[in-house]
């Protein structure tokens, strides 16, 4: 049996974050993650947003911290900062910010002053986040999704967790300037299937692939 | 000319006002190889009768030629293949430039059959001849199955799928459905989207507007009318559709035979209130020879002639008992028919059709023959109360008007048109709208719970006016006995010998006789097999009561019930590492995992001589964090955690309510108040529950927060020996034995990757360090230490190589060496459980348990033979008395032997004992049980090292 | 298909929760003795009509929920947040490891 080993780390390179869901050429890197880098001019369009940081917080459902971040269960809204909180469940949010921005949501929430116990976890590598936009967003998730996601029962600003092609999966539904979007996130394992299943629906409605960078975040 | 065609019998009429053919547009088809022309919005039928061609098939049983008789997607003898596609409803689809149209059921030819000789033989095929023929001798069973299957009929199925087919399904929330696209079901269409309801309006023809479409020039306007007003609302409208279905909950089940680029689609829709306006079916009338090519019902010339401009003959005798068949002797005198009409209002009947291959003439009720090629009957009509009934409704026969009428639902089901009452077409139209606002107002109504079961109330009760009925007489059969169904070959004297064998309700008779079970499904026939019981049985209709309507309404490909299938499957971020490198996939649950990547047996020797890899991200992983937690392992595991340190890891065992153990893993002290929790794979999402069930409704006052990051991290055992060696250069965290001994977790740096777990613990038995990496650098990690252990001879090892490594270990796998019985003290675990403890999940059976003794537990077994490896499952027998079994077998590469674990009773669990052990093919071997469980280093020396 | 209107996330396809078996009482297993133990594990009262059962809504907002439902017509007659009342579902293994034993 070898000596027991005291010595630190050799000096090692810098480290490749992937996606769950296979990128497509040509990719570029964006905060240590590897992405899909094109535009699609498609009138609906699918885009992997993996990378996004996603911070999962828990505390009372109707407590200080529910309070203070001013969004209730099922309803979506953008923070100061560009970082979109979801409530996510029964006393539960999750935040999703630029990529790269994890320990910064989080230090935020954990420097807010409320009285009460808060569990913060981050959730960036644990979810799999892919965008939806375009007119026939609703149409194509209606073949893999049995709620109702009309206009009145689901607007702008509006989240959800329901089964999408058999996978437990949030929906947020966040327009991009007037258009019709989506966030879907799912666990991570199940990303690539979910991708594939959305890619395959929505071949009859000319869906196209955008990259990270174009899908706006 | 054939007996199956007679050009000339019928001819194209000039321009009809309500005519659906586009006459700019003329192609060619072929019938049984024959080139027809057709004009776009021709079905294969009106296409073929405007040719002449009388006959479209031969019947079930007897091989009778059959034509057409309702002209709608019912027609029992029209049923044709289209190109490859069989079974296609000839007098619905439409038919497309170049189609091939065969005739299905005719053996050798539509002309010749020789099944024709069954109508001589016909005494064999009665009432329930299936249930008293080819019944003896059983050898000829498979002759017999070869002959009948002849006789099914269907057409041929392509032998595989036809790339241009595509089947697809989705869901459909509209606040109204409205079931039914004719003048009522379009009016409260209306009047529920003007009411601010979303609705969807699904008609079954090509087109909407019910009979108005092949009504009179009157109707036509009326049409003109309601069409406009459709368009101008915002009601969505599915034609060629057809709700097949209605489930628990308002849901229903829409087929859409044309939805673009689809073959075929099915909509789940979920529907708030939904509007039935079926319409009536015309039911024909059962006579001598009425199945004969050239009888059709009323509505059927009234659909050749307005809607496809086709003369249906030339001399046509019609029967008549209500408005629709003095409207059809209108529209057959305009077309330049001769008629002779029987008004049954007045008395008059036929007796029976005569003909052979066609009708040649009819013996009117005074008893004169009448020549003629075409028989019009206008008896009455059928109620088309599935959809009703499918909701909880009993219809009742009201003999005023000879037909079923609805009477109780409940109220998220609404009834209009024709299936509620009789009027003329503007009270018909208030009724519908008041029944489309009704629906909008209770669809839309705050706190309606779409979805919902509500209970059945009767129908006075559902806040619409009463339509009145209109006097109809009863006519069900004729003079003579004919034929009451046409897909099947039943015919009422059938239903009569089926009373008189004593099967005499109708629900006994239908399925004695098959009537109502063929393709048409009792939408032509129902009623009058129920009169045909009821006259037989002396009863009325009423007391006869109807048959029961099960869904579908309307057949449904399988294709279309297949849709789109769903199967999730789960990866690790290092899945395309294992696809290159040649992983023998393993299926467990919904992962992906890699079994092996070629040579277990050198996997494991690699791990026990060097140094090994494995993907074990499936593990499941559970953050737990609050000053409760400790109280929750304290109740969910079955020894003690009260004093775990931060920094420390230990095993734990979770049992039911009943004893049984539920699963294993370690639980690390990450902090003071935040923990890791493991579980197996195959647990990870149900011990989430299982904890989330005991936080939310057993102990709500605990302050505890569970989140699954199973997925979040890439999970990897590197064990083996050398495994510190390997991982040491690469991480921050000192790995010297003293520093971060057996038992231990630490977080720290991994290849520059921040924020990784890492456990000392050993599954295999080996040193071993099991790493928790965010999951997007999972594949980096791992690739980086396998570029490390290079020099150290590291491989990866698979599943396989696993299981046998902690077999040799003599670690169990909960599910494995345990089962659905199996308790805490019969898994090799009683030094485990901490009866002393105050309350554990399953503490109370585990206490019984200990009182009364075992009856089964888990040893090491290792047989005489070193070359025997007995299958897993095999059994343990004593005097050929099975009273253990082999829970987990393989052969060690470490030992170069076969070792087990096994469950025995406790008298053959002793060291040294020696059991006989029964494999699958019969032979019996000798095994010893072994004193430690674990068959390699039971000191555990190299996994302390 | 029948929906359930979870109190949290609206009526959904029942297909989203997972059924949880009858509500019962959980007898104190410091002073249990086998027999009522055992009533409490395996049996259940299966009544044709109303009925309290634990549901939890599997793919929706993940909560256990209380349900009073007809048997012989699927009524949903209330739905809940669990209140202290104790669910059998904890009884058994919701991974159906733990399956049928006679008392």
């Amino acid at each position: 049996m070898a000596e027991p080993t005291t010595a630190g780390p050799a000096p090692q390179p810098e480290p490749l974050a992937r996606s769950p869901i296979p990128t497509l050429t040509p990719t570029a890197i964006v905060a240590g993650w590897e992405v899909t880098d094109r535009s699609s001019d498609a009138s609906t369009r699918l885009a992997d947003l993996s990378p996004l940081a996603k911070v999962h917080v828990r505390a009372s459902e109707d407590g200080a911290l529910a309070a203070a971040l001013d969004v209730r269960f099922l309803k979506a809204a953008r923070d100061d900062y560009g970082v979109l909180i979801t409530g996510s469940g029964p006393g539960e949010w999750t935040l999703i910010g630029p990529a790269g921005t994890a320990g910064d949501i989080a230090g935020r929430l954990s420097a807010l002053d409320v009285d009460e116990r808060i569990t913060i976890v981050d959730l960036t590598h644990g979810r799999a986040l892919v965008r939806l936009t375009g007119d026939a967003g609703s149409t194509l998730l209606a073949t893999v999704c049995a709620v109702d996601l009309d206009e009145h029962t689901m607007p702008d600003g509006t989240c959800l967790r329901t089964s999408v092609a058999r996978v437990v999966t949030d929906l947020v539904r966040d327009d991009r300037d007037g258009v019709r979007s989506y966030l879907l996130h799912c666990e991570r394992s199940s990303g690539a299937y979910l991708a594939e299943q959305l890619r395959q629906v929505g071949e009859a409605h000319g869906l196209g692939v955008e990259g990270f960078a174009a899908a706006g975040r | 000319m054939t007996a199956a065609t007679t050009p000339g019998a019928a001819t194209r009429l000039d321009p009809q006002p309500g005519e659906v053919i586009d006459r700019t547009d003329r192609f060619a088809f072929t019938w049984n190889g024959v080139e027809h022309h057709a004009y776009r919005g021709d079905t294969i039928t009106s296409a073929l009768a405007a040719a002449g061609v009388r006959v479209f098939s031969r019947s079930f049983k007897y091989s009778r030629p059959r034509g057409i008789l309702t002209a709608s997607y019912l027609d029992p003898g029209c049923t044709v293949q289209v190109d490859d596609e069989p079974n296609v409803r000839g007098s619905h689809r439409r038919i497309a430039p170049g189609q091939a149209v065969t005739a299905q059921n005719v053996w050798p030819s539509l002309d010749r059959d020789v099944k024709m000789a069954n109508q001589a033989v016909g005494r064999f095929l009665t009432a329930g001849f299936y249930y008293k023929t080819f019944i003896k001798p059983q050898r000829l069973w498979p002759t017999y199955q070869r002959v009948l299957q002849r006789f099914a009929a269907g057409g041929t199925a392509p032998d595989t799928a036809p790339d241009r087919l595509r089947y697809d399904k989705r869901y459909a929330h509209p606040d109204v459905l409205v079931a039914g696209g004719g003048p009522a079901g379009m009016k409260a269409a209306v009047a529920a989207a003007k009411h601010g309801a979303k609705v969807l309006l699904v008609e079954e023809e090509h087109e909407l507007g019910g009979h108005l479409r092949y009504g009179d020039t009157g109707d036509l306007d009326r049409l003109a009318l309601l069409r406009a007003e459709v368009a101008a609302s915002d009601v969505e409208v599915l034609t060629d559709a057809v709700v097949a279905g209605r489930y628990d909950g308002n849901l229903f089940a829409v087929v859409e035979r044309s939805a673009p680029g689809l073959t075929e689609r099915l909509t789940k829709v979920r529907a708030g209130v939904a509007i039935v306006a079926a319409g009536l079916i015309e039911r024909p009338y059962v006579v001598e020879g009425n199945d004969l090519p050239g009888v059709l019902l009323s509505t059927a010339v009234r659909r050749l002639i307005n809607l496809h401009a086709v003369k249906p003959g030339n001399r046509a005798v019609v029967l008549t008992a209500n408005p629709q068949g003095d409207a059809a002797i209108a529209d057959l005198q305009r077309a330049g028919v001769q008629v002779w009409a029987e008004d049954a209002r007045a008395g008059g009947d036929i007796v029976r059709i005569l003909g052979r291959g066609g009708v040649v003439g009819v013996e009117v009720g005074d008893g004169r023959k009448v020549p003629c090629d075409l028989v019009v009957t206008a008896t009455g009509w059928t109620a088309t109360t599935s959809l009703l009934n499918m909701a909880g409704d009993r219809p009742v026969y009201e003999p005023r008007i000879a037909r079923f009428l609805p009477s109780q639902l409940p109220d998220d089901v609404l009834v209009t048109g024709g299936l509620a009452g009789d009027d003329d077409l503007d009270e018909l139209l208030d009724h519908a709208r008041a029944a489309g606002e009704l629906a909008a107002e209770r669809a839309t109504e705050p706190g309606s719970v779409r979805g919902a079961a509500l209970p059945v109330r009767p129908i006075v009760d559902a806040c619409l006016p009463a339509l009145p009925l209109h006097d109809h007489p009863a006519m069900f059969r004729g003079p003579t006995h004919g034929f009451v169904d046409f897909s099947e070959d039943v015919g009422s004297k059938d239903l009569a010998a089926a009373v008189a064998e004593g099967y005499d309700s109708s629900e006994l008779a239908k399925r004695y006789t098959t009537a109502t079970m063929g393709p048409s499904q009792g939408k032509l026939e129902t009623v009058n097999a129920v009169a045909a019981v009821a006259e037989a049985t002396g009863i009325t209709i009423g007391q006869a009561g109807t048959t029961t309507w099960r869904p579908p309404y309307a057949p449904i490909t399988l294709g279309a019930l297949a849709g789109r299938n769903f199967e999730p499957v789960r990866v690790s971020p290092m899945q395309p590492w294992h696809e290159v490198h040649g992983a023998a996939p393993l299926v467990a649950g919904a992962w992906i995992r890699p079994d092996h990547y070629g040579d277990p047996a050198a996997e494991v020797r690699a791990v026990r001589d060097e140094v090994g890899i494995i993907d074990v991200t499936p593990i499941g992983k559970l953050d737990l964090q609050g000053p409760d937690v400790p109280n929750l392992l304290e109740l969910l595991y079955v020894n003690k955690w009260q004093k775990l340190d931060v920094g420390r890891v230990r095993y734990g065992v979770m049992c039911a309510e009943d004893g049984v153990v539920l699963d294993d893993g370690v639980t690390g002290r990450l902090g003071p108040d935040h923990y890791l929790m493991s579980t197996t794979s195959s647990g990870a999402a149900g011990i989430w529950e299982w904890i989330e069930n005991w936080l939310q409704t057993e102990r709500p006052g605990w302050d505890v927060h569970v989140t699954p990051v199973t997925t979040a991290y890439a999970s990897m055992n590197l064990a083996g020996p050398r495994s510190r060696d390997v991982l040491a250069p690469l991480t921050d965290v000192d790995l010297s034995a003293d520093a971060f001994g057996y038992m231990h977790v630490r977080t720290g740096t991994i290849a520059a990757v921040e924020d990784c777990v890492l456990w000392r613990i050993g599954f295999t038995g080996e040193l071993s360090y099991e790493l928790h990496v965010p999951a997007g650098y999972g594949l980096h990690v791992w690739e980086t230490l396998l570029a490390a252990g290079a020099d150290h001879g590291i491989r990866a090892f698979g599943v396989e190589a696993q299981r046998t490594l902690r077999l040799e270990k003599g670690h169990l796998i909960v599910g494995q060496d345990t089962d659905g019985l199996t308790k805490a003290g019969s898994a090799g675990l009683g030094g485990l459980v901490k009866l002393d403890k105050p309350n554990f999940v399953g503490k109370p059976e585990l206490v019984w348990q200990q009182e009364v003794g075992v009856t089964s537990t888990l040893v090491a077994l290792q047989p005489v033979d070193p070359t025997e490896v007995p299958p897993e499952a095999s059994q343990i027998v004593v005097a050929g008395r099975t009273v253990g079994r082999i829970t987990s077998s393989r052969r060690s590469p470490t030992l170069g032997r076969g070792v087990c674990l096994g469950q025995v009773p406790p008298d053959l669990a002793a060291p040294g004992t020696h059991v006989t052990v029964r494999l699958p093919d019969g032979r019996d071997i000798v095994a010893v049980v072994q004193q430690h469980l674990a068959h390699v280093d039971p000191e555990g020396a190299r996994l302390r090292g | 298909m029948i929906t359930l209107s979870c109190p949290w996330c609206g009526p959904r396809n029942v297909t989203e929760f997972a059924y949880g078996g009858e509500s019962g009482a959980r007898p104190d297993p410091a002073t249990a003795t086998p027999q009522p133990w055992r009533r409490y594990l395996y049996t259940n009262a299966n009544p044709a009509g109303p009925v309290t059962e634990t549901w939890l809504h599997r793919a929706g907002c993940r909560r256990y929920l209380v349900v009073e439902r007809d048997t012989t017509t699927n009524e949903i007659l209330a739905i809940r947040r669990p209140g202290g009342a104790p669910s059998t579902s904890a009884r058994h293994a919701t991974t159906g490891r733990a399956t049928e034993q006679r008392p």
